[in-house]
């Protein structure tokens, strides 16, 4: 029997997709729905926020934060 | 100085933490505290083998000279506070003032001509913005990198920090505070705010004040300011020292340049006659209006009577100079350490003199000028890019003192480098430097001479040979004119002290290519060695031709899914070894390679990744050296690298760019890109050469894998050269890298396999491959039994290292130079027959057996 | 360059009018002069003075003659200009008589009185009688103007999400609700919760704030006129679209009579007055003044950039740093050429105008500020931020490009590179990309499909209906932004079978 199910199409290049699995492999596979390919997964519409802080927070590993310019204090 | 580059929070307690947890940090190079065992030699680890009672005194040393450190920032915190009200007051407040918080000072009131004045000046962090456009910014230049510390200097405005360091710094090369002041207000666009003003006056009320002066052979404690002395006499622990019977203060005038001259200078080629009357005019281009010296010159001519400065003194005694210097430094008052070498009849004169056509550079020149400004040799520490003739410097300013010399190296392959250097310009009899490493421990002849040996000799304490002990005693009994003490940078603090207090020397030369450095004991520096005496602008020693020009950039290789997959999941040990697998990156390597080979080309790649290292070169079928390459391999090595136009590709380990003693003709991998074939003597092979690197730039690529963390350390590396001026063009795309003829890795399968393979490879940890050598402690020893730590990754050196800087695993630099190539080719003829023959490493044999066997196969088909 | 872009606006509004419109419109001799004078290129206003004292129409064929070989294909471009202005008319090409072309005679005559004086359209305004306070100079007018448009344009500037403690930093006051509307209509600015006004900055916002003031006020004004036509229908946007036309006809400096004016126009002038094209003393109603801002709106290209130098002393320097900044010669410097960035994202502006400042920090952490110079420095978080905004990377690019200081173009000619460091331009635009790395779309993932001809069936229907978005055929799913017609169509297809 044919199912629509609700959610959020996720449209990303192939690191970012290893990176929300791995972020949904680590949270009790709370966000994705369904792997869908190389360049798509199929999320939970209510964890789609979480789920770009999180990516979010991974990426803040791969640069290097702005040092502060000098500050007066 | 502050540290200028903070390591990320996690970063910073892993490195206080110890060297177990910093171990699994997973940057390649990431500076990072040194560990004491960064610098053992050979067969000698220094780090245990210190006697319980030494170990105290320099703990409580260490802690004193941080505390001390520390009160230089907090007064700095305490003066920020007292920004005087009413300058508070008449600020104003529009709509945009928000957006800078406290720091809108649009207030202050423009002079008239401010647009012929390049200078403004933030009065509360004390930084200065430089127009660089503006018609004075030439001698504004000059002041500024005398007084401030360099924060930024790209194009077009620069950007400099009042430090109490700086301002050290700047009283120590005879600068006084009027006269500090008097400059800024004239390049100021604005008045000097008083906060400034204050702030400048306060930092050097005690800097310089007091001088520690070897004269005669008996140590003085010297001062402009008789109330300064007066207030040192009554101190309860100073007083005490002072040697009685010797007439109490003494009275004299404050010597100047008087007719010294620096070797290798115009006026040493004879034009000297002329200045000996201009008794404070020091030897430099007298014409140039920009001339840094003359600048000053003019400003202490504007007060003439205080030309003959009249300087107080007492006598102490050799025994109590350290507890003197300790306490002065406790009660707020630094000892300056000054070297009055013309006075000094006791310790004899050493034959040694620069080779005639010997000329040192204009900011060579500059920074020995801070070191000899007033006619006697000041400590401190010259900061010049690799490539810029550091060694040439020292040797100069050994030949000025000419007294015994005493030079530390990181290596003892650099020992030997040193050595040929002196010989090399300097007239110096080869009887007269000797050297003093494991292999080796010769005494000169005479009764003076020059010592070039390692930290760790002098400092390693445990089962001293024989002839170790005897060399040390021969090192402590004497008193040495000058020490010169190489890539400061790398040496812990604690090393110097060990170094300081067990070898006498009139004066401290310390050398380096950047301060930079994260074990937060670079303060202690300016007062173990002395403050920064010089610091070159590399932007413009480059567009001068000194050293290369480069132009930098960042590939970015993305991860195949597998590798990043595998890559999300690894351990922080294994994540760097698959950032550094990477096959779209070793197929970038590829690509390069072969592109700059196609031209030409000598190549040299980087990496900090032993195993990466040894794969890629392995699979690319290039030469290869690290720590486990045996001295006479690496000769080989170099040789073919150099001269055998069939090898022209070198992958090096960090071990390249430490220690290697690359032949001269080769970039020295330390800093390469930024390094020039020597400026070494007139000879038309040079000047040939010289021009056509002048116009070619050295193209400098780092590759890295993208969205992982190596993205995060190449950054921070290239942050600092990125603020000197250089730029990093970033690659996403390397054109039709798809046609690269065998290209690695193209399959899916290759891909997998290598994933597997580079899994098993490093899970069984069993390697073989240890980064050994004199820099670099034995692993796994002294680093607290870390799980982490399997391989030689753990010692690094912090900074400094363009390779390291600029960031990237794999640094891949072409030498570019191809008047150099072609007369190498010329040249292979008849070297060739020698590079094929016996005495080859079993590896270099194989490169060739496959070089030949295709050409045969070539040939036959 | 913001001239071309500032009769493209007005005329994209023109062009919308129907002929009717224009027929109103023209009635008023001075919009007939306004957009003769404004609106047309030079060489359609020398066809217009040649036929506007023609007693007959004109015969097509012989425009050829009074236009230069070279000149023959701006003709019909400029002629189809006067065209969509309904300016002129051409008789349809036929067969037995060859095309004529005359000007409309709303327009002709319109035109003429304008030229001529004369007639009692008062179209021209009438100066007031009464007495004027002396202390109602031009001085006076610029700085009430200065300050009213000031006060529209921080508000949008600043209405940046707060940072930290820095940025955000609201002008006490600011414009009236009726300004801050009509700026939300023409979304210059949305609602947002995280500002502290309650809304946000938009692209167009952007966009208007890095226009010449001049252009600014028409894209507000034409706000403003859509607004009107959609509330109370087209016949009050004609009257005030010819009474702005007036009023740029008016003399600066002048009072005139509100009297005179009928309801429609009386009725726009609490909104002039918010917008600071016009002045009405406290004191006395009866009298109004038209500003800078109304007295140049239709000046012509070369004269506005007089106007516009003058116009942006007006508007860019406060007083107080007038003052301070006495020795500052070139007033033009203040709004642009003032930038350098450097190949560290460091950046430095020589401007002491606040609303610039505002700008740049909508792109840009700012750090120091000097009189007459402020520095900062493009970062990661700054620009992202800015993106979040709906900047593009490549407004902020070309915005540090034609605001480069001349030192920094003259290097860059000198060395033969682009003005702006290519690393930092490559670096705007990455950090860009990495907001895009991953996209999102709600919908429905269709699958378990029953068998394969249902599968193909339906993500057809899915296609052809253009609710597809992705779709896999050996998995069987497919994903659509849609539910419902997919659902019918199923249950259709279900009684069918």
């Amino acid at each position: 029997m044919v199912k629509a199910v609700r959610g959020v199409l996720v449209e990303c290049e192939p690191a970012i997709k290893s990176i929300l699995v791995h972020i949904d492999s680590t949270h009790h596979n709370e966000f994705i729905i369904e792997d869908l390919d190389e360049t798509h997964l199929f999320v939970k519409e209510t964890m789609l926020h979480l789920l770009k802080q999180k990516l979010e927070e991974r990426l803040k590993e791969t640069y290097r934060p702005e040092e502060p310019l000098e500050d007066s204090e | 100085m502050p540290p200028k580059r903070k390591a990320p929070p996690g970063q910073a307690t892993a490195s206080k933490a110890g060297r177990a947890s910093a171990m699994s940090t997973p940057g390649p190079a990431t500076p990072r505290s040194i560990g004491s065992s960064a610098m053992s030699d050979a067969d000698e680890d220094f780090d245990e083998d210190v006697s319980e009672a030494q170990k105290e005194r320099e703990a409580l040393m260490t802690k004193e000279a941080d505390e001390f450190v520390s009160k230089f920032t907090l007064g700095s915190k305490r003066f920020q506070g007292q920004i005087d009200d009413s300058s508070r007051e008449v600020r104003r407040y529009d709509a945009a003032t928000p957006f800078f918080r406290k720091r809108d000072f649009s207030h202050l009131p423009l002079k008239p001509d401010h647009q012929n004045r390049p200078l403004w000046i933030d009065p509360d962090s004390c930084t200065i913005v430089l127009e660089r456009f503006n018609p004075l910014a030439e001698q504004a230049t000059d002041f500024l990198i005398t007084i401030a510390e360099p924060k930024s200097r790209p194009t077009f405005l620069h950007e400099y920090a009042l430090t109490p360091h700086s301002l050290y710094a700047a009283v120590s090369v005879g600068l006084r505070p009027r006269d500090i002041i008097n400059t800024l207000e004239r390049f100021l666009k604005t008045s000097l705010p008083d906060v400034v003003r204050r702030k400048i006056e306060d930092y050097t009320r005690s800097f310089g004040k007091v001088k520690l002066v070897l004269k005669h052979n008996s140590y003085f404690v010297e001062s402009a300011d008789a109330e300064v002395l007066q207030t040192l006499l009554k101190d309860k622990v100073i007083g005490g020292l002072r040697i009685q019977g010797s007439g109490g203060v003494t009275t004299s005038y404050a010597p100047t340049m008087g007719g010294l001259v620096i070797p290798g200078t115009q006026n040493a080629a004879g034009v000297h006659q002329a200045n000996l009357n201009k008794a404070e005019r020091m030897p430099g281009d007298a014409g140039d209006p920009s001339n840094e010296a003359d600048l000053l010159t003019a400003l202490n001519e504007e007060d003439d009577d205080d030309d003959k400065e009249a300087v107080h003194s007492f006598q102490i005694s050799e025994d109590n100079v350290e507890t003197v210097q300790k306490r002065c430094l406790d009660i707020g008052y630094p000892i300056l350490e000054e070297y009055d070498f013309r006075n000094d009849d006791v310790n004899p004169n050493l034959e040694i003199d620069l080779r005639p056509n010997t000329q040192i550079r204009p900011y060579q020149e500059k920074s020995l000028s801070k070191m000899f400004g007033n006619g006697r040799a000041k400590s401190g520490i010259i900061v010049l890019p690799c490539g810029a003739g550091k060694t040439l410097v020292g040797i100069t300013a050994a030949c000025t003192i000419k007294k015994g010399v005493i030079v530390l190296c990181t290596s003892s392959m650099s020992v030997v480098q040193w050595r040929q250097e002196f010989l090399k310009w300097s007239n110096i009899n080869p009887d007269d430097i000797a050297i003093f490493t494991a292999e080796s421990k010769n005494k000169f002849s005479g009764s003076t001479g020059i010592i070039v040996t390692t930290y760790s000799m002098v400092t390693n304490s445990r089962e001293r040979s024989h002839d170790s002990k005897k060399m040390m005693d021969f090192l402590r009994g004497r008193e040495w004119g000058l020490m010169l003490l190489d890539e400061v940078h790398v040496v812990p603090a604690e090393m110097f002290r060990r170094v300081i207090s067990s070898i006498k020397s009139h004066s401290k030369l310390g050398l380096t290519a950047t301060l930079l450095r994260e074990d937060d004991k670079i303060s202690h520096l300016n007062f173990l060695i002395g403050p920064k005496l010089y610091e070159a602008n590399w932007m413009e020693l480059s567009q001068q031709g000194h050293i290369a020009k480069v132009q930098c950039a960042e590939v970015w290789c993305p991860m195949p899914t597998e590798f990043y997959d595998e890559y999300l999941r690894a351990s922080a040990r294994m994540k760097r070894t698959l950032y550094a697998m990477n096959p779209r990156k070793f197929q970038a390597c590829q690509y390069l390679i072969n592109y700059h080979e196609a031209r030409g080309d000598k190549i040299i790649v980087f990496s900090d990744e032993l195993y990466s290292l040894k794969q890629y070169a392995l699979k690319l079928k290039k030469v290869f050296i690290y720590g486990g390459t045996s001295q006479a391999e690496r000769m080989q090595v170099l040789e073919n690298f150099q001269h055998n136009p069939e090898v022209n590709t070198l992958f090096l380990s960090k071990i390249g760019d430490t220690s290697l003693d690359l032949p001269e003709d080769l970039p020295h991998p330390d800093l390469v890109p930024l390094r020039l074939p020597p400026p070494r003597g007139p000879s038309a092979a040079f000047s040939a050469r010289s021009a056509a690197t002048t116009r070619a730039s050295t193209p400098f690529y780092s590759l890295v894998s993208k969205d992982t963390q190596e993205m995060y350390y190449s950054s921070k590396r290239q942050a600092f050269l990125v603020d000197q001026g250089y730029a990093f063009k970033v690659i996403t795309q390397l054109a039709n890298i798809e046609n690269t003829p065998d290209l690695a890795f193209a399959t899916p399968q290759e891909t997998r396999e290598l994933l597997q393979r580079t899994l098993v490879d490093n899970e069984r940890g069993a390697e073989d491959d240890v980064e050994t050598d004199d820099l670099f402690g034995k692993p796994g020893r002294g680093r607290g039994g870390g799980g982490g730590a399997r391989k030689g990754n753990g010692v690094r050196r912090t900074a400094g290292m363009l390779s390291e800087l600029a960031g990237g695993q794999d640094m891949a630099y072409i030498e570019q130079n191809k008047a150099v190539n072609k007369a190498l080719r010329a040249a292979g003829g008849k070297k060739k027959a020698g590079g094929g023959g016996e005495g080859q490493s079993k590896f270099f044999k194989g490169i060739q057996r496959e070089k030949d066997k295709s050409k045969a196969q070539a040939r036959a088909g | 360059m913001s001239t071309a872009q500032q009769s493209y606006q007005l005329s994209d509004y023109l062009e919308k009018l129907p002929g009717t419109t224009f027929r109103k419109l023209y009635q008023q001799p001075s919009t007939a002069f306004a957009i003769f004078r404004r609106m047309l290129p030079p060489l359609a206003k020398i066809f217009v003075q040649a036929l506007l004292y023609m007693p007959a129409p004109l015969l097509l064929s012989e425009l050829d003659v009074w236009v230069r070989a070279e000149g023959k294909m701006h003709r019909d471009p400029r002629l189809s200009i006067l065209r969509s202005l309904h300016i002129i008319q051409i008789t349809p090409p036929g067969k037995d008589r060859p095309q004529e072309m005359q000007l409309t005679t709303n327009f002709k005559n319109s035109l003429r009185l304008a030229l001529e004086g004369g007639g009692t359209h008062n179209s021209f305004g009438v100066p007031s009688t009464l007495p004027v306070d002396p202390r109602i100079d031009i001085a006076h007018l610029d700085n009430y103007a200065r300050k009213k448009w000031e006060d529209i344009l921080h508000y949008v500037v600043n209405s940046v999400p707060v940072h930290g403690e820095a940025g955000g930093g609201g002008s006490a006051g600011g414009p009236k609700s009726s300004v801050k509307d009509l700026l939300l209509v023409g979304h210059l600015v949305e609602r947002r919760h995280d500002t502290r006004g309650g809304v946000g900055i938009t692209q167009a916002g952007f966009t208007f704030l890095l226009q010449e003031a001049n252009a600014q006020v028409w894209t507000l004004l034409l706000q403003w006129l859509e607004a009107a036509d959609r509330a109370k229908g087209k016949s009050d946007s004609i009257d005030m679209l010819s009474f702005l036309f007036m009023l740029a006809s008016l003399e600066l400096g002048r009072a005139y009579n509100t009297d005179a004016l009928t309801e429609t126009r009386r009725n726009m002038l609490p909104a002039l007055v918010d917008f600071g094209l016009i002045y009405i003393p406290r004191e006395d109603t009866r009298q109004y003044f038209p500003t800078r801002l109304a007295t140049t709106l239709t000046s012509s290209a070369s004269a506005l950039r007089s106007v516009s130098s003058g116009f942006s002393a007006a508007t860019a320097n406060n007083p107080g740093d007038a003052s301070s900044l006495g020795t500052t010669p070139d007033t033009s410097a203040a709004s642009k050429g003032s930038i350098f960035i450097e190949t560290n994202y460091r950046l430095y502006a020589y401007t002491s105008s606040p609303l610039q400042i505002a700008v740049l920090a909508l792109f840009t952490q700012l750090s120091m500020r000097f009189p007459g110079m402020v520095t900062g420095r493009l970062t990661r978080d700054s620009i992202r931020r800015a993106i979040g905004f709906g900047i593009t990377a490549d407004q902020i690019i070309s915005y540090l490009a034609s605001h480069a200081h001349e030192q920094m173009a003259r290097a860059a000619a000198a060395a033969g590179r682009p003005v702006l460091p290519p690393t930092v331009v490559d670096q705007i635009r990455l950090w860009q990309l990495e907001n895009e790395r991953m996209r999102t779309s709600a919908g429905f993932l269709f699958k378990d499909f029953d068998s394969a001809e249902e599968y193909v069936s339906l993500s057809g229907y899915a296609e052809e209906i253009g609710v597809l978005v992705w779709r896999n055929d050996r998995k069987r799913m497919f994903y659509a932004s849609k539910f419902e017609q997919l659902r019918d169509y199923l249950k259709s297809r279900k009684k069918a079978e």
